[in-house]
């Protein structure tokens, strides 16, 4: 047996799995994105009815679209929030703290992913913990309506991946080496300048691949905007969730479907350049 | 006020991180029908009340079974790709790793939803098993990406004098690739199990009469408003905590030998 | 690191125990979530030495997808909404049942729906329980009075006070009876006017939300009425607070009804079959009202000597004729009408 071949053999099985599992129904999905319904069944062709009715549905592109900003609300706030929380981890908590610092940082990472949403609600009622205090605080004179709104289905998501960044980006911080610091600082750069010129450029990787992270695990949830976000408005995920519910309306679904991962794969081109996905 | 600045930012920071887990565990505890204020108790009727049901008993093993079975399988079939990626030369490499990659840039909706109808038209009928497959598919790639980046010379130079003392090629794998890239092995199992445990819309999509945790938490969710929510979720929380602390401890204690 | 190993192990383990000791005879139902209470199906596995399997849906397209891809026996069992009976019959997914076997002749008349659940005279179904989408509101915080005609309902005194259940076909129903039109003969004509209302009702809203987000907005103040609210969703906050109630408007509301049917090409149609008897007996009947997941009235009415006084005040037992005289059943469009009808809720939703 040659060197290659052997080689083939211990990627195979891995290969052959994500080829099964994965890029198979990809493909089939978008088969599926062309077929049409009739009544209920299921006519295979290559229709772009589905695509069209994306243009012309009012809903349907409007999801796209609460979608991408909610998304991108999300990402920013977060990546704002954690950046300092990371840095001061790293930089100001001392040494034989940081590590228990940065597990309780994150450890309501692993309360369950369904249930945190419904505490966010619990949280944000009209009589919950937030109204109650800045109510006795006298900074509100009527409770605030925060639950079952955007602001709601964007704290959900901001609280998870908050500490999703804190941990990507600290261990970013973590790598870099104090002297590059030192170094800035001795040539006389202020602190801004240094983190300008010298810490930014270096973490910006690190920062990025959370980044796309986060977008991807947001714009496809589910959970979180169905929950928290009052339903008024419905993004792409709820939107495929509701034509599976009622009508089974698969190949509508699927087109919904392939317009998110070219929404992701937009996203993935823009931010290529400091991508590092098999460096996690 | 300058030195202050982080403590306050690291305080605000960690009220809300624990603010709904606060919430969460406090109300589970209530004494009556609502996990809304006022707090009445404290009362631990709703964590009877969840003990005693066996469909959230046997969801939690079910849980537990997927989110092993497919971190095991995630892990071996990752391990093996990133020792043949690593350790020998193929052509088309980077594309290799692309593909590999792929599913981390794809929502899990997308993977569960193609899953749904390749399996379906199979003809495949939907349990844990196909929850477990699905799984595997948004696991692998991790499970890839962590062992192929602890892939060093080091281990390298290892291997080879074990190849040279004549140790065949399995032989090498199992003595010494595997030992040395322990860490890398247990962390990627460890965050595979973390995600697969409380996945939801993959497991929804592709179970059938027994369903995970997350999915099972889901339809009390729509059942109707009750501290026994709370409860699970507070118990879910506890358990994790306890094995998460207990992984660092595990952790901790070999790096410091 | 003998851990793997060990986890393998540990996983094997957790799959013996999880499947079952004994091969014992098994029943598939597909279900809504009431009919997964222990204490309704525990009486039946325990009576007939079986194990009663139960996946539950969230829309009938899901169903009857899940149920046109399966194979022939993988399910015997089928709960249904009432109005969706003629599509599972359609889909050749509903086998004809032995009505005689049931006690249909105890039902109250007004839910036997044979409109619904007969197709060219044969029966594939029957009504095992029902109820109203309707109004719930906070009696503390609103006048009942207003909440006795739709158009104060929803009216500028309760702007921003208000959640909207979120199932479109009984929220069209709700804004057909207010807009005058018989929730039978809603036309594809009719949709503009309906749209208005849904965009009025929209615009006064705070949220459109799920049981459990409806519920948490009336129980914590968020908002003091739901419309398309009903028993199943103030039953269980009663005990605690018991301001929290609902009523059916002068004008009407909304019936809802679910059904009960033996799946075509089940290989067990008798113990399919008993599990109906079961289901629609005075016991059976009894538990499903009141299951932990959602309360609503049995279909036979026999159940009546069942239930408890305190069960049957939840209920309202005794105001029954009365309101099934005032209220129409929810709307059962066709395809066509369906897509129509949920864009536009998708659309009011959107704005």
């Amino acid at each position: 047996m040659t060197q290659t071949a052997r080689g083939w053999g211990f990627v195979a099985p891995a290969l052959l799995w994500t080829f099964a599992f994965f890029i198979l129904p990809l493909i089939v999905m978008g088969a599926m994105s062309l077929a049409t319904l009739d009544g209920r069944t299921l006519v295979w062709g290559l229709s772009l009815a589905n695509y069209a009715e994306l243009a012309e549905k009012a809903y349907l592109w409007r999801a796209i679209l609460v979608s991408l900003e909610i998304t991108l609300t999300v990402t920013i706030v977060s990546v704002l929030l954690a950046y300092p929380l990371a840095w001061i981890i790293a930089f100001r908590v001392p040494k034989r703290w940081q590590r228990l610092t940065l597990l309780l940082a994150i450890l309501p990472f692993w309360t369950s992913y369904v249930v945190r949403s419904y505490a966010w609600l619990l949280v944000l009622a009209r009589e919950g913990v937030v109204n109650q205090t800045l109510l006795n605080l006298g900074l509100i004179a009527e409770p605030l309506t925060l639950a079952n709104t955007r602001f709601a289905t964007i704290t959900g998501f901001v609280h998870f991946f908050v500490m999703l960044l804190t941990l990507t980006i600290y261990a970013n911080l973590i790598q870099l080496s104090p002297n590059y610091r030192r170094a800035a600082m001795d040539l006389g750069a202020s602190a801004f300048q240094t983190f300008r010129h010298v810490i930014l450029p270096l973490t910006l990787p690190g920062i990025v691949t959370g980044a796309f992270l986060t977008f991807v695990l947001c714009i496809g949830d589910y959970v979180t905007p169905q929950i928290l976000g009052g339903n008024t408005e419905l993004t792409v995920p709820q939107v495929i969730m509701v034509q599976l519910g009622r009508r089974a309306d698969f190949p509508l679904a699927s087109a919904l479907a392939i317009v998110l991962m070219g929404i992701v794969t937009l996203a993935y081109l823009a931010c290529a350049r400091w991508l590092r996905l098999d460096r996690i | 006020m300058r030195h202050a600045l982080p403590w306050l930012y690291l305080m605000a920071a960690f009220v809300f991180i624990y603010l709904p887990v606060a919430v969460l565990v406090l109300f589970s505890f209530q004494d009556g029908n609502l996990p809304v204020p006022p707090f009445q108790g404290p009362s631990l009727r709703w964590y009877a009340d969840i003990l005693g049901d066996d469909d959230l008993t046997g969801a939690l093993a079910h849980s537990l079974l997927v989110a092993l079975g497919a971190s095991t399988l995630a892990v071996v079939l990752g391990f093996l790709a990133a020792y043949g990626l690593a350790r020998h030369i193929l052509p088309g490499s980077a594309l290799l790793r692309g593909v590999l990659i792929a599913p981390l840039t794809v929502s899990y909706l997308i993977v569960g939803l193609g899953l749904l109808i390749v399996l379906t038209r199979a003809g495949l009928g939907l349990s844990l098993l196909t929850a477990g497959i699905g799984h595997v598919v948004i696991n692998l790639p991790l499970a890839f990406a962590i062992i192929y980046a602890s892939m060093g010379a080091q281990q390298q130079n290892a291997e080879r004098a074990a190849r040279d003392l004549g140790a065949d090629e399995a032989r090498v794998i199992l003595l010494i690739t595997v030992p040395m890239l322990a860490p890398a092995i247990a962390a990627a199992f460890f965050l595979s199990v973390t995600l697969s445990w409380d996945e939801f819309i993959i497991a929804f999509l592709l179970t059938r009469f027994d369903v995970t945790l997350p999915v099972e938490i889901w339809s009390m969710l729509r059942s109707g408003l009750s501290p026994r929510l709370n409860a699970i979720g507070s118990l879910v929380f506890l358990i994790s905590v306890v094995v998460v602390l207990s992984v660092e401890l595990f952790f901790a204690r070999g790096r410091r030998s | 690191m003998n851990r793997l190993p060990s986890f393998l192990l540990c996983s094997a383990a957790l799959f013996l125990a999880t499947s079952p000791a004994t091969a014992q005879q098994e029943l598939n139902a597909l279900v809504w979530c009431d009919h997964t209470d222990p204490a309704l199906i525990e009486p039946f596995e325990a009576a007939h030495n079986v194990k009663v399997n139960l996946r539950e849906y969230e829309g009938t397209g899901a169903a009857l997808a899940l149920l046109e891809q399966s194979r022939p026996g993988d399910w015997d069992v089928l709960v249904i909404d009432g109005i969706d009976v003629f599509r599972a019959v359609e889909g050749g997914i509903l086998a004809p049942l032995p009505e005689d076997a049931l006690p249909i002749a105890d039902f109250f008349p007004e839910v036997v729906m044979a409109e619904n659940n007969t197709v060219d005279g044969v029966t594939y179904a029957v009504t095992e329980k029902f109820g109203y989408n309707t109004i719930s509101y906070n009696a503390d915080k609103v006048d009942p009075a207003d909440m006795q005609d739709l158009a104060t309902v929803w009216s500028e005194t309760y702007q921003g006070r208000i959640s909207i259940y979120d199932y479109y076909l009984p929220l069209i129903g709700l804004a057909a009876i207010s807009a005058g039109i018989p929730t039978a003969e809603i036309g594809a004509d009719d949709l503009d006017a309906i749209g208005e209302v849904l965009s009025t009702m929209r615009g006064r809203a705070a949220s459109v939300a799920g049981v459990v987000a409806a519920q948490t907005a009336l129980a914590t103040g968020e908002v003091d009425i739901v419309v398309g609210g009903g028993e199943w969703l103030t039953a269980v906050l009663a005990e605690d607070q018991p301001e929290l109630t609902w009523t059916i408007p002068d004008q009407g509301a909304v019936r809802w009804a679910q059904s009960i049917g033996i799946v075509q090409g089940t290989s067990q149609p008798d113990l399919a079959l008993e599990f109906i008897k079961y289901i629609t007996s005075p016991e059976g009947q009894a538990r499903l009202a009141t299951s932990s997941c959602f309360w609503g009235m049995p279909a036979n009415a026999k159940a009546g000597e069942i239930l408890t006084d305190a069960q049957k005040a939840v209920l309202r037992w005794d105001e029954q004729p009365g309101y099934l005289a005032r209220t129409q059943l929810y709307p059962a469009p066709d395809t066509d009408l369906d897509i129509e009808m949920q864009d536009l809720w998708l659309n009011t939703l959107q704005q």
